[in-house]
């Protein structure tokens, strides 16, 4: 056959691509072609590169080995653009598309010629397993010097240092039946899922189902078996009942059959996802699938033999050759030498022979293969060498010869001269492993099976394995298998099984199979040249045999000793024969030996498909209140308060300067104190209580007593925990002898609706009261300072005189033309209205407030001014001032707590505790620094004794700290041991910088400590 | 029950009056609708909202009295009376969600809490805490899908059902009232962000806002 000079091993005939286009890329900066249906590795090989990445430890040049996931070396950081970079795809499941650029992920500077060649070359003795350990781990402190230059030289491919351009996003997706790959099982598991009347999910990691008939010899009606495969895809895509998903891996099964799929579904056209109809669309898509039942038919995959130098360029699976022959239509090499244990293996070599190139040789470890392949091969005219196997390649950057020896697989040992044949291939073949990788994942324990050399899946609730994956080989009982499992999970979930016509497939005798792993060589395996296992990880038989050695015998410990199995590779190449290494080095068998864990992910998924659309401005939920637009257009800078956006303050502009929050905070408490101010108190939680058992109900929540409260009166109170620390507190009010309405803390708002109803349906049952949340329903506006009663008696029919409406009074009314309920509380110690309305109707009653409130300067108010305003009077913030291991009586709020209600109350009796009854807890004070001109740090340590060495004994902490401007000082709450009984002592705030501060314990009341201007 | 305070929230004349979606700017994506939409979304604004709880027995012979319907007691269920202007739903054991026309709520609750007399129950407006948002065309559901764990394949979700579940990193109720429509459930504080959640998961399939009616 004659060869496009442009890509020396492409074929001129046969594949699955289109030659008569061709698409661009770049590979480490030089520019190939390669034709739609390649992979990146497809036109890798047709373009004849040859080295493709350097490897993990010993810098060694490798090439491509594989043609799916399981490829180790081919990995590659892929991307044009900075923004657009994605590490750690590999080659040979990277759709080509035009304009495509990528790079080798590890070798820096470059894979022909680089900094860690050096340090590889020195061989073995050099970095032995647990190198790293070993060497750069001590000293600890250089550890960060060192990892930076082996991680850049290592290459784990790297993140993009820009913002990515490109969506992700997330659907959630339910079906009876989830069929994991789309080979002969899964499309026939399919099919029978689906005429049973399942919800089914097909979903499939490769640009076309198919799977191994993509690549097959065999025939399917004595048709090519692509047209069986073609036709079922069409049929499934006409059922209603079906989603197929190509381009869409199974990363990660989960418990109670969870699956995560990654759709990749653009990174087959362009590195940016290319807008539709100039619409944005995700760039790949994470399916969170909950499925009744799930099929595993993931196939399996061909397991290397294990043989001197087996990862110079140019040494293949042999099932790859297949399939880079009959579907991509490239031969990626002139002379094959092929090493086999098994039938399959035979393959590469008829499809290699077919494609016109040389077949130098068959080594087969069997003695008399005697299948129908093996005949087909001796037709042909190939030279089979029995009984041997390839025990070393020759080669740098590329193969150049294969030495074929005799070998004596019991003994372990060559049994005869080694052949040194020329050759620019090898390909192997030591069987098929069942991918059980997402089996797995549930943490279920895959199972020996001698017959067919590999582990099986082991029994997961739920899981059906089918085909490849279920240890099922020969293309007949696959496609039987494949029925029986559909119909299995069919069944499981209440549907009838389904007939399915199958077609007839070819079949062939097959020979036996032998087990062989690691193929012994004439040097014991520590002196021998380098056998890999796991090439990705640079894990060589020496380095099982030397961690036996060493005493790790626990395959566990093999694994993290020599790094078997790690990182994006996951052992699907090296796992089973590293482990059959371990058991030969052991002396015990593989099933006595195990296996390690498989984990999630089953190949790397970006983090944007995990993200979603969970990022930027939809990251969390962003809480507004009814006049949140107002805030903004004020100029308002917002606090997080949960997840609710609440004004901090309000900075105006003076002069063409914008306040400093210090400054706007002094301005806005003053307003308060001498004149109107206004907070959106809006997101204070309000639950609704309705019920004859209302009162009761609150008296046993509540330390204190609601026995009394009249309709129209409000009362503050504490809710304790059953530990008798302080939860929430708030303000309940009587709005009818059988209603209250109470309002709790804003962060507290879900938690303490949740305590209530915890309380009602488990403990107490038999109260006859409802709690509804209220909370967005009401909009609160707080008009407070010396002039609220003359602003809000301009837009109201409430009398608001003293004697007719008193404080902590609630009444019924008309503010702004909106029906309105008023309550007389105070949080500032100024005089205050609440003003409750209906949220749709608050901007209305809000915006009127400030008409009328220009002449009175009303001054709108944020959190910051808040909290100072409250501190000044004492009242605490629950979360700030307290810590869950606060009491009402460490408070100080004996006033507060009813020790002789009738029914005991949550809380009382640890009340009684004698820890709670000691009289060193931390109490809360007030603290005065010394130096007017200090506000103390939240957070600090107070000490009674400076001069004590460190560490000093620490008797309490500040929890709110502010300058007041009305007091023109620094202030402060603390809670400080026994520091009610210590009125008038001094104590001592040491901080970082070494200077030591003074303050007195004083009251917690700094302003008008008689409340005469609440009640005004 | 007695010794209730009832309380009409509505203003006697006609105030400017803000949606929970009033900040969201509507108008402005209407007006940037995509031209073939596969999905639609419209906010129905001010509708009246209330919570029935109580015993079943307690409130079915009320419920029907006063709507005409029977109460559903299934969970999940949502039934709408004659003319469909009025929907009650199933939310847990002993709650419902009644929706009606926008100024209804008050009188309804009135003349329930009249047929119901000294019973056990309780109902609460909770008009102003929450909006309804329709999503309809051919690709609603698949924006259900970016946006809740809960299966909504017609299998699983027929019309006449509703649910309160998770919605983004928020909660909604997802309701189907008929085989061509959807509608949400919002919780007014969460509204915004539920929306432009909406704005973001349906762009790709073309999507078009329209204004509120009252």
């Amino acid at each position: 056959m004659s060869q496009s000079s442009s890509q020396p091993n492409r074929l001129a005939q046969g594949g699955r691509v289109d030659r008569t286009r061709k698409l661009t890329f770049t590979f480490n900066g030089k520019r190939y072609t390669g034709h739609p249906g390649d992979t990146l590795a497809s036109a890798l090989l047709a373009n004849g590169v040859d080295v493709v990445n350097r490897s993990f430890k010993y810098s060694r040049p490798r090439g491509i080995v594989a043609a799916g996931a399981e490829e180790p070396n081919a990995v590659v950081q892929l991307g044009a653009s900075e923004a657009a970079q994605v590490p750690n795809v590999r080659a040979t499941q990277q759709a080509l598309y035009d304009g495509l650029e990528a790079r080798s992920t590890n070798g820096w500077p470059n894979v022909q010629r680089d900094l860690m060649g050096s340090v590889g070359k020195l061989g073995g003795s050099f970095m032995p397993p647990g190198f790293y350990y070993k060497t750069f781990m001590a000293p600890a402190s250089m550890w960060m010097t060192y990892e930076k230059y082996i991680r850049k030289s290592a290459g784990l491919g790297r993140s993009p240092v820009e913002s990515d351009p490109d969506i992700y996003d997330h659907l959630n997706q339910h079906c009876d039946v989830l069929v994991i790959g789309a080979g002969p099982a899964g499309l026939s598991a399919a099919l029978a899922a689906a005429y049973s009347g399942a919800r089914v999910i097909l979903c499939d990691e490769q640009e076309t189902m198919g799977g191994s008939l993509l690549d097959s010899r065999e025939t399917l009606d004595d048709a090519e078996a692509t047209r069986w495969a073609d036709a079922v895809i069409d049929e499934l895509a006409s059922l209603d009942n079906v989603t197929l998903l190509a381009r869409t891996t199974a990363n990660g099964y989960h418990d109670h059959n969870f699956v995560t799929l990654h759709e990749r579904r653009t990174e087959h056209l362009a590195d940016v996802a290319p807008r539709v109809d100039g619409r944005r669309q995700s760039r790949s898509r994470l399916h969170r699938v909950r499925a009744a039942q799930v099929v595993l038919a993931t196939g399996a995959h061909e397991r290397p033999l294990v043989y001197a130098n087996n990862d110079v360029p140019g040494n293949l699976l042999a099932g790859a050759v297949s399939t880079y022959i009959r579907r991509y239509g490239v031969a990626p090499g002139q002379k094959l030498v092929l090493s086999t244990s098994n039938d399959h293996g035979y393959r590469a070599a008829l499809d290699w022979h077919e494609a016109g190139r040389e077949v130098v040789a068959i080594a087969d470890a069997r003695d008399n293969p005697d299948g129908e392949w093996v005949e087909q091969a001796r037709a042909a005219g190939i030279r089979i060498i029995t009984g041997s196997a390839v025990i070393e390649a020759k080669g740098d950057k590329r193969v150049s010869a294969a030495r074929v020896a005799r070998i004596d697989i019991d003994g372990f040992r060559v049994a005869g001269k080694a052949e040194e044949l020329a050759c620019d291939t090898i390909a192997s073949s030591g069987g098929y492993s069942p991918v059980v990788h997402l089996s797995s994942h549930t943490g279920t324990r895959p199972v020996w099976r001698d017959d067919i050399l590999g582990f099986v899946p082991g029994d997961v609730t739920g899981l059906t394995p089918a085909g490849g994956a279920h240890g099922v080989y020969a293309l007949d009982a696959v496609l039987e298998d494949g029925v029986a499992a559909g119909n299995r999970a069919a069944e499981a979930g209440g549907f009838p099984a389904a007939s399915v016509n199958l077609p007839r497939a070819s079949a062939h005798r097959e020979s036996p199979a032998v087990a062989l792993y690691q193929v012994p060589h004439e040097k014991p395996t520590l002196r021998a040249p380098k056998q890999f296992v796991d090439l990705q990880n640079d894990v060589t038989a020496a380095g099982i045999d030397v961690a036996t050695r060493e005493g790790f015998e626990s395959i566990e410990h093999v694994k993290r000793y020599t790094a078997m199995g790690f990182g994006t590779d996951q052992g699907k190449l090296g796992n089973i024969n590293g482990m059959a290494i371990a058991a030969r080095c052991l002396g015990q068998t593989i099933p006595e030996t195990g296996t390690t864990v498989f984990r999630p992910n089953y190949t790397p998924v970006t983090f944007g498909a995990i993200v979603g659309r969970h990022c930027r401005e939809l990251f969390d939920p962003e809480r507004y209140t009814a006049l949140h637009q107002w805030h903004v257009e004020h100029g308002a800078e917002f606090e997080d308060v949960g997840q609710w956006k609440r004004p901090w303050y309000f900075p105006r502009t003076v002069n063409g300067k914008k306040e400093s929050m210090h400054e706007a905070v002094a301005r806005e408490c003053l307003a308060v104190r001498q004149g109107v101010g206004i907070l959106d108190a809006s997101t204070l939680g309000k639950i609704d209580i309705q019920g004859p058992d209302a009162r009761e109900f609150l008296g046993r929540i509540y330390t204190n007593k609601w026995a009394k409260l009249a309709p129209g009166r409000v009362r503050y109170g504490l809710m304790c925990k059953d530990d008798g620390m302080l939860m929430d507190d708030g303000t309940t009010s009587c709005l009818g002898d059988n209603h209250f309405l109470m309002t709790t803390t804003t962060g507290g708002a879900a938690g303490v609706l949740e305590w209530l109803e915890i309380w009602h349906q488990t403990e107490w049952p038999e109260l006859e009261v409802y709690f509804n949340s209220v909370t967005d329903h009401w909009a609160t506006m707080t008009v407070t300072g010396p002039e609220a009663r003359q602003l809000l008696a301009e837009i109201t029919d409430i009398d608001l005189d003293k004697e007719a409406f008193k404080f902590m009074d609630w009444k019924e009314g008309n503010v702004a033309g909106v029906p309105a309920r008023v309550f007389r509380i105070s949080f500032t110690g100024e005089l205050a209205f609440e003003i409750n309305v209906q949220a749709n109707y608050a901007m209305h009653v809000w915006k009127t407030l400030f008409e009328h409130g220009e002449k009175y300067d009303l001054t709108p108010y944020g959190t910051e001014t808040m909290h100072v305003l409250r501190a000044e009077k004492g009242l605490i913030i629950v979360g700030q001032d307290t810590d869950g291991s606060v009491t009402p009586e460490d408070l100080g709020m004996y006033w507060a707590i009813g020790y002789d209600k009738p029914f005991p109350w949550i809380g009382k009796r640890a009340l009684s505790r004698p820890d709670t009854r000691r009289v060193d807890r931390k109490q809360l004070v007030g603290l005065r620094p010394h130096d007017p001109g200090v506000v103390l740090e939240e957070g600090a340590q107070i000490v009674f004794d400076p001069e004590q060495s460190i560490p000093m004994t620490m008797v309490g902490h500040v929890t709110s700290s502010y300058y007041s401007p009305v007091l023109d000082s620094g202030f402060a709450l603390a809670v400080v041991k026994g520091g009610h009984h210590r009125m008038g002592e001094t104590v001592y705030l040491p901080m970082v910088d070494g200077k030591v501060h003074a303050a007195e314990i004083v009251s917690t009341v700094f302003y008008d400590p008689k409340g005469e201007r609440q009640h005004v | 029950m007695s010794d209730v305070r009832m309380f009409d929230s509505r203003p006697a004349t006609a105030v400017d009056a803000e949606s929970p979606l009033a900040v969201s700017n509507l108008a402005e994506r209407a007006r940037r609708s995509a031209a073939d939409p596969g999905v639609t979304l419209r906010e129905r604004a001010f509708l009246g909202h209330l919570i029935l709880r109580g015993g079943a027995i307690v409130l079915d012979e009320a419920v029907r009295e006063v709507l005409g319907v029977s109460l559903p007691a299934r969970p999940g269920a949502l039934v709408h009376d004659a003319d469909g202007e009025r929907s009650i739903q199933w939310l847990s054991p002993d709650e419902w969600l009644l929706i009606v026309p926008e100024g209804e709520a008050y009188t309804l609750e009135k003349r329930l809490r009249d047929a119901l007399g000294d019973a056990h129950f309780a109902i609460v407006d909770v008009s102003g805490g929450q909006t309804l948002v329709e999503l309809s065309g051919p690709r609603a559901r698949e924006v259900l899908m970016k946006s809740t764990p809960y299966d909504v394949h017609p299998r699983h979700f027929p019309a006449g059902k509703g649910v309160t579940t998770t919605f983004a990193k928020a909660t909604a109720i997802v309701r189907r009232p008929d085989e061509e429509l959807w509608e949400l459930v919002l919780r007014r504080s969460f509204a915004d962000y539920c929306y432009r959640w909406l704005v973001d998961a349906g762009e790709e399939y073309g999507l078009a806002v329209e204004e509120s009616g009252r």
